[in-house]
């Protein structure tokens, strides 16, 4: 149930060090497209050292290991013994998943993120979601835009396709729905972006950088006014001991009711309860 | 009198061995009258120099070579940082390093400690008749307040400016009475280096992350109200802090009363936001201060003694609520220190923290938990800046800590349900990933931290020489 | 010349590595938190060598901050190297 996944390189001890204070509810570190191919070997063992002796307590950690056969056993093998939350796929398709699946043959695969971003993807959205160790689906705009030859238009009409299928594939099946980084370094821009890709259907999204994360948390939280409502919904539900009854003249039933209680325990989550409903 | 050689002027001045020069630090990494004068007493073959200056940065390099050949016997000052800190850190000087307050320094000129010989002050421009201001000229630098007590109390006083207005300054910081000799030069500093004080606001995620939480215990405690005061440092943590501060005071429609201290755009802003009443500048940090101070009558020069001066009944820090300091080392009692790095190198100074912490209601300390594997949060500090019962919330990136002594501030934190740890606590955490660091010796005695109030506070040492 | 393996970086908070044959085990090591860790990191850079069961080896260690878990990285990278290029 995070709300924001900052990506963090895997080979800058700096940032690996400090990448839990930045508010990210998960955090991503990258052995992909952040490391040079000759400094893979220093990001597996940076990052395995890191997770063995600083693994944050109170976020998720997920890494996202490349695709390409000749790494992926390397990746796999590295994570062998780790205590991470899952794995971030890229390019993800049909067959990356069975590749991924192949290489646990002792122990169960580590739950994933597939990280849709090419063409082919789209044509079998339904089964990745499907897959089952996808959790969540991850829309990779920047390679899907340069995939199909699509040029960034101000409102990023040329990837709304792309995202509402990626949300329509995760609702269909029961997973996440994250949408692709904003890659602008500019905080204009940002909040905008978010509030799109919620109004979208998004559950949350990814941070490039960890000024981008105060912004998406806020956005992908339950804003007051919701949590409110809910609040009075979850009340009356009980208070009626009804699954049916009207408030503000509109008719509640069972699937309001379980929306309401599940944004709440979001909003629990996230320290967001009004004081008095805390513990 | 008015002289315009350097070698007339000198022909002037009781020079001897042993004598007491001052200067003071507006032109920051800019000034060019310090390396000049000292060249010229150098020349003269002037002997065992007391150097009194309120800071001394990287651009003095005059002060280093003289200190390398034993010319210069004793410093003081309130700051320092640069090749010549690590000079005396060394041991090179013959006689004492005395590492002052900004409030104690004042304190002590008007007492007639360490009485100076000559005060040699740069100014942005003199009138006809002797007036000095830091406004006006061809390298304006704003505030003049760490030159005004060297200017009243020091046997001399010679204004070194590169301007000569023909207009009377109505409302000058120095006043031509305590004008003795007046030395005109072609120019007084380099803008740029003049204007070196001035910051960005940090870009640094931890900074942020730090900013955001001070500016929240800020709102926790209450602080938000009508009529509040506040100051906070020109470092890139401390700038974010004053950012957040202004936007909350915006969003609530509230008006602070004063803010105090070294005066940057983002006060200047505040002010002419209406988001607080009055300026009060000891030290312009940059050229939009320096354009507010000139023209807006509720940005207000002050004297350093009107600052932080503890014996000052007029002194403004005695009204401050808030103060956001830096530190590069805190200690388990809350003891600061951002005179030394751990090892006893001194790579800064007191200037304010010392006086803002004892006087202001609340002072809030901001920095990491741990800077590459150096840990912020030690047993005992290399050197006491601000005693820790001055001290009393600390903020990192990592957690807050609140002084055992400050109850009410406790009690308050748990009302509001904001977290917060014993330093102890904290401690452990910056151990977690540092590790514990050995014990180090202390070498020998070189100088001392001199409280405001003109008491031996610390001991500094010596470092190992490389 | 005897070929070097160069693992880590300058920047701050990490440190370089470097790792060449030698005819016994060589340990040098620079580091800007001298004063407070020199025999701890030193210590850990042993450690580190006898685990990779190495010891003709010359290691040099420019550190630039970092904490345990880096040095300890670097290190060990640069050792399996230097062990899957037949040397050790």
């Amino acid at each position: 149930m995070a709300r924001s996944y900052l990506f963090i390189p895997g080979n800058v001890p700096r940032m690996l060090t400090n990448a839990d204070v930045f508010e990210a509810d998960a955090l991503i570190i990258d052995w992909e497209d952040a490391i040079h191919a000759n400094e893979k070997d220093e990001a597996r063992e940076l990052t395995t050292a890191y997770l063995e002796s600083h693994r944050p307590e109170d976020t998720l950690v997920y890494v996202r290991i490349n695709s390409e056969a000749g790494l992926i056993e390397k990746d796999i093998e590295a994570l062998r013994e780790s205590t991470i939350d899952g794995v971030c796929l890229p390019k993800a398709s049909s067959s990356v998943l069975a590749r991924y699946e192949e290489l646990f043959s002792d122990k169960d695969p580590y739950p994933v993120i597939a990280l849709v971003e090419t063409p082919t993807a789209f044509f079998e959205l339904d089964r990745i979601a499907a897959h089952e160790h996808v959790f969540a689906l991850f829309l990779g705009g920047e390679d899907f835009r340069t995939a199909i030859r699509a040029q960034r238009t101000e409102n990023d009409e040329e990837i709304l396709l792309a995202r509402s299928m990626v949300v329509l594939a995760a609702r269909a099946q029961d997973v996440t729905a994250v949408d692709t980084p904003f890659t602008s370094l500019q905080e204009e821009g940002l909040a905008a972006d978010c509030l799109r890709a919620k109004a979208l259907g998004f559950d949350a999204k990814s941070a490039i950088h960890p000024d981008q994360v105060a912004t998406i948390n806020r956005t992908f939280s339950p804003s007051e006014k919701e949590i409110r409502n809910a609040l009075r919904i979850v009340k009356r539900h009980e208070e009626e001991e009804s699954m049916r009854f009207s408030l503000d003249g509109k008719m509640v039933d069972k699937p309001v009711i379980e929306r309401a209680k599940s944004l709440l325990e979001k909003a629990r989550l996230y320290g967001l309860l009004p004081r008095e409903d805390k513990e | 009198m008015t002289f315009k050689t350097l070698a007339a002027l000198f022909d002037e001045l009781p020079l001897h061995d042993g004598m007491t020069v001052s200067f003071h630090h507006h032109l920051r990494d800019g000034d060019a009258v310090m390396n000049t004068i000292l060249e010229a007493m150098e020349e003269r073959d002037v002997k065992d120099i007391h150097l009194r200056a309120s800071a001394l940065f990287p651009v003095h390099t005059v002060a280093e070579r003289l200190v390398a050949a034993g010319r210069i016997e004793r410093i003081t000052t309130n700051y320092m940082n640069g090749p010549l800190a690590l000079l005396v850190s060394k041991g090179s000087l013959r006689g004492e390093v005395v590492m002052q307050t900004h409030g104690g320094r004042a304190r002590s000129l008007i007492d007639n400690e360490r009485p100076v010989d000559v005060a040699f002050l740069a100014a942005a421009a003199v009138d006809r008749d002797g007036n000095a201001t830091g406004r006006e000229g061809k390298n304006p630098f704003g505030s003049m307040g760490y030159a005004v007590e060297d200017a009243l109390h020091a046997a001399v006083t010679v204004i070194v400016t590169d301007t000569v207005l023909d207009e009377p300054l109505t409302n000058p910081q120095i006043p031509a009475r305590e004008v003795d000799h007046i030395l005109l030069v072609d120019a007084i500093g380099d803008a740029q280096g003049i204007m070196s004080g001035t910051l960005e606001m940090t870009k640094d995620p931890l900074g942020k992350r730090i900013a955001r939480d001070a500016v929240g215990l800020l709102d926790a405690l209450g602080i938000f109200r009508d009529g509040v005061s506040f100051q906070s440092g020109a470092g890139g943590t401390s700038l974010a802090i004053s950012a957040g501060f202004n936007r909350i005071l915006a969003e609530r429609g509230l008006t602070a009363s004063f803010f105090s201290g070294g005066i940057t755009r983002y006060q200047v802003e505040a002010l002419e936001e209406g988001l607080v009443e009055r300026l009060y500048d000891v030290q312009c940090f940059d050229d939009v201060a320096v354009a507010s101070l000139a023209r807006n009558d509720n940005h207000i020069a002050i004297s350093a003694s009107r600052y932080a001066n503890p014996k000052d009944p007029e002194r403004i820090i005695k009204d401050l609520d808030v103060v956001i300091l830096g530190a590069s080392q805190v200690d388990v009692d809350f003891n600061v220190n951002v005179t030394t790095d751990s090892y006893g190198r001194i790579i800064g100074g007191s200037g304010g923290h010392a006086d803002t912490a004892e006087e202001a209601k609340l002072t809030v300390i901001v920095a990491p938990l741990f800077r590459g594997r150096t840990p912020l949060i030690v047993d005992r500090v290399r050197t006491i800046t601000t005693p820790g019962k001055d001290v009393d919330c600390l903020v990192t990136e990592r957690g807050i800590a609140v002084n055992p002594a400050r109850k009410d501030l406790q009690d308050r934190l748990r009302e509001q349900k904001v977290p917060f740890f014993t330093i102890e606590e904290l401690q452990d955490i910056c151990h977690r990933f540092t590790g514990r660091p050995a014990e180090t010796k202390r070498h020998d005695r070189i100088g001392q931290v001199e409280s405001r109030h003109g008491t031996e506070q610390d001991t500094l040492h010596k470092i190992k020489g490389e | 010349m005897k070929k070097e393996i160069i693992t880590g970086s300058l920047e701050s908070s990490d440190c370089l590595i470097r790792v060449a044959p030698a005819d016994s085990l060589e340990i040098e090591l620079e580091t800007v938190v001298r004063e407070g860790y020199y025999d701890h990191i030193k210590k850990l850079l042993e450690e580190t060598v006898r685990a990779e069961e190495v010891d003709r080896v010359r290691i040099v260690c420019q550190d630039r901050g970092a904490l345990d878990y880096t040095i300890k990285a670097r290190l060990r990278v640069a050792l399996r190297k230097f062990k899957e290029e037949g040397h050790g």
